[in-house]
């Protein structure tokens, strides 16, 4: 009995518990936030680019904007046709958005677990108490999600900044009055910009996380894995065997769930007596094919798989 | 007390070569441990075996936890200056306090800033403008500022200059120990630190050449340093290393008495520093 109550009573083994982690939600912030901090063009370019664009449309003639009354001639309804056209102007304006995101995502998706070898600041990122996993993951959050919808954002700002200088320059006479503004078109082309934007970051997630792996396998030249092979690869099976599955392989992957989403859609907007706002295209493009398609989520599942890899490569790595 | 670092049977291999082969060692709590040996004798596979950065063979635990498996867990307590100037050249002082902050339990930033604030460097500069002894000072900064229990510096003044060196020491050891705290340090340099270990360890070829208190190394080694004429009758005691300074010979001894060295000539403990050089060849011959 006495002895029951001797072990009870006895003192904890003088260990101090180790501190508690910090929340998960704060640590992936601040590790999103570095990757904006090193890589800076991710915000950079994209803002220059909106800014000149912007300044364009505030500057040119409007013999440069292309469209005129002239061009409303035999439409019907002329004042549903201006609204429509607003909103073609607006996607055409965010363009060389979506254009610099494939670049700089490209980038940043071969060079984010490089660069921290080559300058070898890995070790200094692996003496904080961050695993590798969490640390890949905020790399491909920043290039899936977090880049994808800041620059939708920005192009949404832009649409109505854009708004702005078109309607300032219309009521002062600096623009003929071709384009008209409704809020609920507007909404609609916004919402159709943001599914294409979802669907591009799913089917270009195995993409990101190929250029990942290989950023965090390659000894050096990063870029070279991931184009070389890409060229190699079809010609060696065209000399070998004839026959050109990779090459098909590579221009499926490239641009395949376009075709899905585009197939026996109406995309004909602007025809000789009528101009389709571009939220009609909502109802005609196939969507809910294009979400539900296999090889979109068989490339989401390989995505995964790429990623584990890449977080294996970066624990076990050791050529620092 | 539980020992901090305890390894049992810890071998590391690249490809047939063995950087670390069967080496077992202990480091306990609130000890400055020094660990020396040449180029190449496994110093850093040691290391980052212990920081979990390399994966190894045999056993080993960094308070208690496995650095290959508990990693995530273990670098919570555990801080380290790997080598030098590996803080990012893009990063900010600014960033590298907010960052530490963001995604370490244990950072206090006040102490970074104070720290910080008696030195030359400005929270807005980056790290490509500081200096190289600066870039170590604002490492120093982040680390003084974390709670650590193990510390684990890996050539930490490689290439800074002596005021650096002695700077960054100074601060080590009087505002960063506490006697709870522990410190694992690699150094080329062990003349200069030598008066800062408690314990060391010499490793050499992979194998653990001798690892003790600096307290008993001077009851186990001894150094005479004796004339000509009289060195036949020291090398009747087999001192393990001896080494010719200006005509006259330093001995060095393990396990003799004062009585039996003392007739012979100057007899004091060998520095840290000899006795590396003396183990070293005594055990490559």
């Amino acid at each position: 009995m006495n002895s029951t109550f001797g072990a009870a009573a006895a003192p904890e083994l003088a260990r101090p518990a180790l501190p508690p982690a910090k929340p998960l939600a704060g640590t992936l912030f601040t590790l999103v936030r570095r990757e904006f901090w090193e890589h800076r063009y991710l915000w950079l370019a994209p803002l220059v680019v909106e800014g000149l664009l912007l300044t364009l449309f505030a500057v040119l003639g409007h013999g440069h904007l292309n469209i005129r009354d002239e061009d409303f001639h035999g439409v019907q309804d002329v004042e549903s046709a201006k609204v429509a056209a607003f909103t073609i102007v607006q996607w055409v304006a965010t363009v060389p958005l979506w254009l610099v995101m494939f670049t700089t995502l490209s980038y940043y998706t071969l060079d984010c677990l490089y660069a921290e070898r080559k300058d070898r600041s890995i070790l200094f990122w692996k003496s904080l108490p961050v695993s590798d996993g969490l640390t890949v993951t905020s790399k491909l959050l920043t290039a899936l999600v977090v880049v994808p919808l800041g620059i939708f954002a920005l192009a949404l700002v832009g649409d109505l900044l854009l708004s702005g200088i078109i309607g300032v320059r219309m009521a002062t006479g600096n623009l003929p009055a071709v384009v008209a503004w409704s809020t609920l078109e507007w909404l609609r082309a916004e919402v159709t910009l943001l599914l294409i934007v979802v669907l591009a970051a799913l089917w270009y997630a195995p993409v990101a996380g190929a250029l990942m792996l290989i950023s965090a396998a390659a000894q050096r030249s990063p870029f070279l894995w991931a184009t070389v092979p890409l060229l190699v690869a079809p010609l060696l099976e065209r000399i070998a065997i004839g026959s050109h599955h990779v090459w098909d392989f590579i221009r499926y992957r490239s641009d395949g769930i376009w075709h899905t989403l585009l197939e026996g859609a109406d995309l004909q907007l602007v025809t000789h007596d009528s101009v389709r706002p571009l939220g009609s295209l909502l109802q005609t493009l196939n969507f809910g094919r294009a979400f539900t398609d296999t090889n979109l989520w068989l490339g989401v599942a390989a995505t995964v798989l790429f990623v584990w890899l890449a977080v294996r490569v970066r624990r076990y790595r050791d050529d620092t | 007390m539980t020992a901090v670092i305890e390894a049992r049977g810890l071998t590391k291999r690249y490809g047939a070569n063995r950087a670390l082969d069967n080496v077992s060692f202990s480091v306990e709590p609130g000890r400055i441990v020094g660990l020396i040996g040449p180029n190449g004798a496994g110093k850093t596979s040691a290391l980052k075996a212990i920081l979990g950065l390399t994966p190894f063979d045999g056993e080993l635990h960094v308070l208690g936890l496995d650095p290959r498996s508990q990693r995530d867990a273990l670098m919570r307590e555990v801080c380290f200056i790997a080598d030098v100037a590996v803080l990012p050249r893009w990063l900010r002082v600014s960033q590298a306090l907010e960052f530490c902050e963001g995604v370490h339990p244990r950072f206090d930033r006040a102490i970074a800033q104070d720290f910080l604030k008696k030195t030359d460097i400005r929270l807005n500069s980056r790290v490509r403008e500081l200096s190289k002894g600066m870039v170590t000072q604002l490492h120093l900064a982040l680390i003084m500022a974390i709670d650590a229990r193990l510390l684990v510096l890996d050539e930490p003044t490689l290439g800074l200059d002596l005021l650096y060196r002695r700077k960054f020491y100074d601060t080590l050891v009087n505002d960063y120990y506490d006697k709870e705290r522990t410190i694992l340090l690699t150094t080329h340099q062990v003349e200069e630190v030598e008066n800062l270990f408690t314990d060391v360890i010499f490793i050499n070829h992979g194998h653990v050449a001798l690892a003790s208190s600096v307290e008993d190394l001077g009851t186990r080694y001894q150094q005479v340093t004796l004339s000509a004429d009289a060195a036949p009758r020291g090398r009747a005691l087999q001192p393990f290393y001896e080494r010719e300074l200006f005509g006259r010979v330093a001995m060095f001894f393990e396990g003799r008495t004062p009585a039996e060295l003392g007739s012979l000539g100057e007899l004091r403990t060998p520095s840290i520093a000899d006795l590396f050089v003396a183990k070293m060849a005594g055990s490559s011959t």
